[in-house]
C-alpha cells in the first residue's frame, strides 16, 4: 500500500463519524429544530454502544444499542422542545451537558475493558481493484454505513414526498400546518433519527475507530458535526465535502508534522477549523450574505386548536 | 504536643465541629485527606494513577486516613474545590496538576492549618510541598528498547505538548536508543492534547504509514498502543499498565507510582512532622515502575533490566554529557550532568533529532 493510499484510508475513517452524526443532525434542521446536543447523544451512543457490546459480546448488538440510546436521549429533547415548547438552544446545550455526565456513570463500570477492534469488511473483486478499489472497499462496515446514509438523506429530501413535507415543516411550520400535515409528529420523527445518527457515530468511536470507552472519548466530535450543517449550507452532499475535508486536514496535519514539515504544530491543529471558517464566509459571500438556513430553523411550533 | 495544637486549631477552624475537642477522642478521629484530579478517574492515565496511589493510601493507613476526591475539576473551579474540601476537615489536599500548581500557590496561605501538595511545580512554601517522578528515566529504557526491536530504525512519538517534560523525554527515548544504534531517527507529531483518543491514533496511523514500527506516546489514552496492535508494530503504554490493551504490541509501561508517596506524607501529617519539600523520584525509590517487559526475547529483557538496574544505582544517569543542543551548541561536557534545574527547563532537542522545535 502507498502512502497516499494510506492517508485516503485514514481520511475516511477520521470523516466517517462527523459525516453520520452531520447527516442526522442536517435532517434535524431541515425539519426546522435545532439541536445542539449532538454531542451528548454522540457519547451516550459511545458509551452505551460499548456497554452492550461488552455485556452481549456482540458488536452488532452493540451498535443498535447505542442507535437506541442517542434516539432516547433525543426523545428526551423531544419531550422537552416539542412538547412543552421550550427553548431549542438552552435544551440542546443541556443536553450535551446532561449526555456527557450520564455516559459517564453508564460507562464507569466498562473502564479498562477492551474489545477487538471491528473487522474490515472485504467486498471481494471490488476490494481488488487498485488504488480505488484498496481506499474505498478495504473499511469496515461503519464507512459503507456512512455512504449508503448520504445517498439515502439525499434521496429522501429531495426525491420523495414526505421529504417535501419534512422540508416544508422547517420552512414554514404554518403553512405546513394548514395543509394538514403533523408538523411535531414530522419533527419527532427528524430528532429522533438525528439522535439515532449520532449514536452510530458515538458507536463508531468506542468499537470501531478506539475500541474502548473512556470518558469524554468524543472530544467535541458533535460540535464539530453541528458546524458541518452550517457549512454544508443543509445540503447533504456538502457536509460529506465538510466532513472529509475536516477529516481530511486533521489527518494532513498529522502527516506533516511526522515529515517534519517546519510549520508550528498549534497553526496545524487550528487548521481545519480555519478552513471552515473560510468556506463559511466565502459561501456567505456569494450569497450576499442570504443565509441557506431553514426559514423556521429553532422556532418552536404550538399548534392553535 | 504539636499534634494537639494543630488538631485544636482545625477543631476550632472546622465549621461542622465534628471532632470533639476531647483529648481522647483525637487519638482516634482519622486524618482527613483531599485529592483534586484534572480528569476522569477513567482516564487510564494521569489521573486513573493519582487515583490508585490514594486507594494505596487509604488501605496501608486503614482506620488512620480518610480521603475524599473530586475529579474533572477545571483550573478555574479548583480554589473553589479547595475551600470546601478544608471546610470538610481535610487537613492535607494533594492538587495533582501541573495546571493547578499557581491557584494551589494563591490558596495555601489562606489557609495556613492545610498542607498542600502539588503535583509538579516550580516552588513550595510553608505549607506547600512539590512532587512529581523521573519519568525520563523508564523514557530512556523505553529508547533502548525500541532500538532493539525496531526495523525500520525509527521510532514514532505521539507528543502532547511543547513543555520541557515532553521535550527531555523525547531526547532521553533517542539518547537511549543510540546506545543500540547510532542511526536510530524519531518522526514526532504534537496532538497538542494529553487525552483526545481519536487523535492520538490518528496520529498513530500516520506515524506508522511513514515507516515507524515503534510508537511511543506521550499522551494518556490507551489508543496508540492500540493502534500498534493493530497495524503489528510496537508500543509503550503511558502512565498505567497498557499490556490488556495491545497484547502482541505492548513492550513495556511507564507506570506512575504515587501510592507510597501518598502513605508517606499522610502519616507524617499525623505525627506532626510534615515539612514542605521538593520530592522528585525515580526508578530507584520506585514513584516510577516499568510495567513488565512482554513482546521481548529474553536477551532483550536481559539488556533491558541490566539498564533499569544501571539507571536504579545511579551508575547511569540520562543526562550525563556531553550534551549537544541541535544547533551544535555544546551545553555540557562530557564528564558532566545536567543539574534538576536544567533537566525541568529543557526546551532543546539534542543534536541527531532532526525534528523543529515548535516555536
Amino acid at each position: 500500500m502507498t502512502l497516499l493510499e494510506a492517508i485516503i484510508l485514514t481520511v475516511i475513517t477520521a470523516s466517517t463519524p462527523l459525516l453520520i452524526a452531520a447527516l442526522g443532525e442536517l435532517v434535524v434542521e431541515k425539519a426546522g429544530v435545532l439541536n445542539l446536543g449532538v454531542e451528548g447523544m454522540m457519547i451516550m451512543g459511545a458509551a452505551c454502544g460499548f456497554a452492550v457490546a461488552i455485556l452481549t459480546g456482540n458488536t452488532w448488538l452493540g451498535v443498535i444499542g447505542a442507535i437506541l440510546a442517542g434516539a432516547v436521549l433525543a426523545s428526551v429533547f423531544a419531550l422537552l422542545t416539542l412538547g412543552l415548547a421550550a427553548n431549542q438552544v438552552a435544551s440542546g446545550l443541556a443536553l450535551s451537558i446532561f449526555g456527557l455526565g450520564l455516559s459517564g456513570v453508564i460507562g464507569a463500570s466498562f473502564v479498562g475493558l477492551q474489545r477487538e477492534v471491528m473487522p474490515k469488511l472485504f467486498i471481494p473483486g471490488l476490494s481488488d481493484i487498485p488504488f480505488l478499489g484498496r481506499i474505498l472497499f478495504n473499511q469496515d462496515p461503519f464507512v459503507y454505513a456512512s455512504l449508503a446514509l448520504l445517498a439515502g438523506v439525499w434521496w429522501f429530501l429531495f426525491r420523495t414526498r414526505a421529504g417535501l413535507v419534512l422540508r416544508a415543516c422547517g420552512e414554514n411550520h404554518t403553512s405546513a400546518h394548514a395543509l394538514g400535515y403533523p408538523v411535531l409528529r414530522i419533527r419527532l420523527l427528524a430528532v429522533l433519527f438525528g439522535g439515532a445518527c449520532a449514536g452510530l457515530a458515538g458507536a463508531y468511536l468506542s468499537l470501531a475507530y478506539t475500541p474502548f470507552w473512556s470518558p469524554g472519548m468524543t472530544a467535541g466530535r458533535g460540535w464539530i458535526a453541528l458546524a458541518i450543517v452550517v457549512f454544508a449550507s443543509w445540503l447533504p452532499w456538502r457536509a460529506a465535502l465538510g466532513a472529509y475535508l475536516f477529516g481530511g486536514v486533521t489527518i494532513l496535519q498529522l502527516h506533516a508534522q511526522g515529515a517534519g514539515l517546519a510549520v508550528p504544530s498549534q497553526f496545524l491543529a487550528a487548521l481545519p477549523y480555519l478552513v471552515t471558517i473560510v468556506v463559511l464566509v466565502l459561501i456567505m459571500r456569494a450569497r450576499s450574505g442570504a443565509s441557506a438556513a431553514p426559514a423556521h430553523l429553532g422556532t418552536p411550533f404550538v399548534p392553535d386548536r | 504536643m504539636s499534634v494537639t495544637r494543630r488538631r485544636a486549631l482545625l477543631g476550632l477552624g472546622a465549621t461542622a465541629g465534628a471532632a470533639a475537642l476531647g483529648g481522647t477522642a483525637h487519638a482516634q478521629t482519622p486524618l482527613q485527606a483531599g485529592f483534586i484530579y484534572v480528569g476522569p478517574v477513567g482516564d487510564f492515565g494521569w489521573s486513573t494513577m493519582h487515583d490508585v496511589g490514594r486507594r494505596r493510601a487509604e488501605e496501608v493507613l486503614g482506620a488512620q486516613l480518610r480521603t475524599v476526591h473530586v475529579e474533572s475539576v477545571a483550573v478555574p473551579d479548583m480554589e473553589r474545590v479547595v475551600q470546601q474540601l478544608a471546610r470538610q476537615g481535610c487537613r492535607i489536599i494533594f492538587t495533582t496538576s501541573f495546571s493547578y500548581f499557581q491557584p494551589t500557590v494563591r490558596v495555601a496561605p489562606t489557609l495556613p492549618n492545610v498542607f498542600f501538595e502539588s503535583a509538579t511545580g516550580t516552588t513550595t512554601a510553608a505549607n506547600l510541598a512539590i512532587y512529581n517522578a523521573r519519568f525520563y528515566e523508564g523514557r530512556y529504557v523505553q529508547g533502548v528498547i525500541a532500538a532493539m526491536k525496531s526495523r525500520s530504525k525509527q521510532i514514532g512519538y505521539i507528543a502532547s505538548f511543547p513543555v520541557p517534560e515532553v521535550v527531555h523525554a523525547i531526547n532521553t527515548v533517542m539518547r537511549g536508543a543510540w546506545t543500540i544504534d547510532p542511526a536510530m531517527r524519531v518522526r514526532v507529531v504534537w496532538v497538542n492534547a494529553w487525552f483526545n483518543p481519536g487523535r492520538e491514533a490518528d496520529a498513530a496511523r500516520a506515524l506508522i504509514d511513514q515507516g515507524c514500527d515503534v510508537i511511543c506516546q506521550h499522551t494518556d489514552s490507551p489508543a496508540p498502543i492500540q493502534l500498534a496492535n493493530e497495524r503489528g508494530v510496537f508500543g509503550f503504554g503511558q502512565a498505567s499498565d497498557m499490556t490488556r490493551f495491545a497484547p502482541r504490541a505492548h513492550l513495556t509501561s511507564n507506570v506512575n507510582n504515587w501510592g507510597d508517596y501518598y502513605v508517606e506524607r499522610c502519616r507524617a501529617v499525623i505525627a506532626g512532622t510534615w515539612r514542605p519539600g521538593d520530592t522528585w523520584g525515580g526508578l530507584a525509590s520506585g514513584m516510577i515502575r516499568l510495567a513488565p517487559f512482554t513482546n521481548m526475547t529474553p536477551e532483550e529483557v536481559g539488556r533491558a533490566e541490566r539498564v533499569v538496574e544501571e539507571i536504579r544505582s545511579g551508575r547511569l544517569h540520562p543526562f550525563a554529557g556531553p550534551i549537544v543542543r541541535q544547533d551544535g551548541q555544546t551545553v555540557i561536557p562530557a564528564g558532566q550532568t545536567l543539574d534538576d534545574n536544567a533537566i525541568r527547563a529543557q526546551n532543546y532537542f539534542y543534536q541527531g533529532i532532526d525534528v523543529q522545535m515548535p516555536s
